[in-house]
């Protein structure tokens, strides 16, 4: 029975991960602009996650390592620092805009323009990190998170052509628009094959205490967690094509975004779509928090534990409570959180390459995986992977100069 | 036994089980004419940066002679206390007497525990 | 004389004759109770690796393109490098006189 509410863990990580501010405005404006067409970015993004998430979790529950402490035991300081600086910057660009959601979901909700939320929100992210131990933020992400089925709920309702959203799910050139189309599905890649998802995951099977007999239990969490995600993403697009293509609603601004839902639900609409994105940004908040402080916890070999006393973990709970700080103050100054979301989505693409090559290595390396590590099959497909994102790290900037 | 494979950037843990951080460098001893040997562990963010890049690694120093919480020279641990090399290397010490978690109990003292629910670094 | 292993790891080895050889990849050492030895210096020898060699991020891969046996080291023992001046190490022996580490 405990094995199976791992699938928490799965789900969180989706949540937080798959589903969040950069995500749902990605598929809304794909949707809006370009209906079905773009369904395969996110069916492809869905695959490769499976694939990482599911060898991230197998890394921890063999080896009893991280991901990040194997980056710094295989490949040396000097190399992981660079990672660190790369993967740091953007993941603290991702928070910025994560922690801007929440605002303006509560702007929605209340009218309180968000720089009023900014302190607000948080003060209640780093309390819950600070008091929270790792199941209640696990299991409590997971609960919430069920609110963004409503997303689904919302497509389905709006009676979608089934063949026409099964075309989607195949790659399609665009007749006009090319640089856009190109920058949106840049763009879903990168929101969707975020790096910091591997490294809460894996941190997450050390903290829920994986080993060796949950390898079965990780695919199935790891398979299934990210399909929610990945399905959640789809009912997004197909509403945003239902609902804001018909009436030219580009959905570029959160106030168009909002409107998602109100075709669907005319009275609960705005609502729900608030909530639901409260939800996962705040989920998206927790995790990127803790995978920045894991990532500098794991490299430097310090103490780290959500379910430690904070005194007993000093420095990771410092580096958490000091990145939640900055991170507040661009929202404080009124910085757009769409735009930083833009921003960050294409540098998410443009700094893969640095995520997904050494784990290229460590999911072959004997010693950390024994029997366990990759075989032919998983890597060819982190092969594949190394390779749209390398291709995603060359085009990206361009594109988002270009089409965004 | 391979020290850039098997020891060097590995984690330390102490005889309670404590994590004491990871190893940052090595003092190798060197005689005329006979084997060189392998004295120290070295821990500590001097020794770290420098081998990012010297100009980082003597700043780094600077900065801990100005701000650390302890004297400057990075903490060296004798390699006779080394008891197993596996995954991790689990050391005879005690991490607290060694001076390689100086910071974490400095920041546990002044910082976290003065929030409220920060608890006390030195309860059981 | 106090060398910091960790500095002294990807340094160009040159030989006898001042050739160019590689950078110190590994050093394999001995363990018995008291103390811990140096045996041997394992010297990366594939010529492409040395050249990118200085950059950071390529040649920790190197190193574990070693293990996988893709690209080859020399095995120099303790008694034939002269680390006098750590920043640049000198075999005692000619380059031609090196053996291929297993």
């Amino acid at each position: 029975m405990k094995k199976a509410l791992q699938i928490a863990l799965g789900i969180v990580t989706s949540v937080g991960g798959f589903l969040e501010i950069g995500s749902v405005t990605t598929a809304i404006q794909a949707g809006a602009a370009f209906g079905y067409q773009l369904l395969w970015a996110l069916l492809l993004g869905t695959i490769c996650l499976i694939f990482l998430v599911e060898m991230s979790g197998r890394f921890a529950a063999v080896s009893k390592h991280t991901i990040v402490d194997a980056t710094r035991e295989r490949f040396g300081f000097p190399f992981f620092f660079v990672v660190l600086v790369g993967m740091v910057l953007v993941a603290f660009m991702v928070l910025v805009a994560e922690l801007g959601g929440i605002g303006l979901s509560l702007q929605i909700l209340t009218g309180l323009g968000f720089p009023w939320w900014a302190i607000p929100v948080s003060f209640v992210v780093w309390l819950l990190m600070w008091k929270g131990t790792f199941s209640l933020i696990e299991n409590g992400v997971s609960l919430l998170g069920l609110v963004t089925l409503s997303f689904v709920v919302a497509a389905v309702r709006l009676h979608p052509d089934w063949g026409g959203v099964a075309h989607g799910l195949v790659p399609t050139f665009p007749n006009d628009q090319k640089a856009k189309y190109g920058f949106l599905a840049v763009s879903i890649l990168g929101a969707s094959i975020s790096p910091y998802l591997m490294y809460f995951y894996s941190s997450g099977a050390i903290e829920d205490e994986w080993d060796e007999s949950y390898i079965a239990v990780n695919r199935a969490v790891a398979t299934l967690g990210m399909s929610f995600g990945g399905l959640l993403s789809m009912g997004v697009l197909v509403t945003a094509a239902l609902a804001l293509k018909p009436n030219g609603i580009h959905g570029e601004t959160f106030e168009q975004a909002a409107l998602l839902m109100t075709t669907a639900f005319p009275k609960w609409g705005l609502f729900l779509f608030a909530a639901a994105m409260l939800v996962a940004c705040l989920g998206a908040a927790l995790e990127i928090s803790l995978a920045i402080a894991y990532f500098f916890a794991q490299g430097f070999g310090w103490s780290w534990s959500q379910d430690l006393v904070p005194s007993k973990n000093a420095r990771f709970c410092f580096t958490y409570t000091i990145i939640i700080l900055v991170a507040t103050v661009p929202l404080l100054l009124g910085v757009d959180p769409i735009k930083v979301t833009m921003m960050s989505m294409a540098l998410t693409a443009a700094t893969l390459p640095l995520a997904i090559f050494p784990f290229l290595f460590l999911m072959n390396d004997p010693i950390y995986l024994g029997e366990h590590r990759n075989g032919w099959v998983s890597n060819s497909i982190v092969a594949v992977i190394i390779v749209i994102s390398f291709v995603l790290a060359l085009i990206s900037i361009p594109l988002e100069i270009v089409g965004g | 036994m391979d020290l850039v494979r098997d020891v060097l950037d590995k984690k330390l843990v102490d005889s309670e089980h404590c994590e004491m951080g990871r190893v940052d460098g090595l003092v190798m001893s060197l005689e005329e004419h006979s084997q060189p040997r392998i004295t120290h562990i070295q821990i500590g963010g001097t020794t770290l940066w420098m081998r990012v890049h010297p100009v980082l690694g003597n700043l780094a120093a600077k900065l801990a002679r100005k701000w650390g919480p302890r004297r400057a020279e990075p903490v060296r641990i004798p390699w006779s206390r080394v008891l197993t090399a596996g995954r991790d290397l689990k050391l005879h010490v005690k991490a607290r007497e060694t001076g390689a978690i100086d910071w974490e109990i400095w920041i546990a003292r002044h910082i976290i525990e003065r929030i409220p629910g920060g608890g006390h670094e030195e309860a059981e | 004389m106090e060398i910091n292993v960790e500095l002294l790891i990807g340094t160009k080895v040159r030989d006898v004759n001042g050739k160019s050889v590689g950078r110190i990849e590994e050093i394999r050492v001995e363990r018995d109770e008291k103390a811990c030895l140096v045996d041997a210096y394992l010297i990366g020898a594939s010529a492409l690796m040395e050249r990118l060699s200085a950059w950071t991020l390529v040649r920790p891969i190197g190193r574990f393109l070693h293990s996988r046996k893709l690209y080859s080291l020399y095995r120099v023992p303790w008694q034939d490098m002269d680390l006098s001046d750590p920043r640049h190490p000198r075999l005692r022996i000619a380059a031609s006189d090196l053996r291929h580490a297993k």
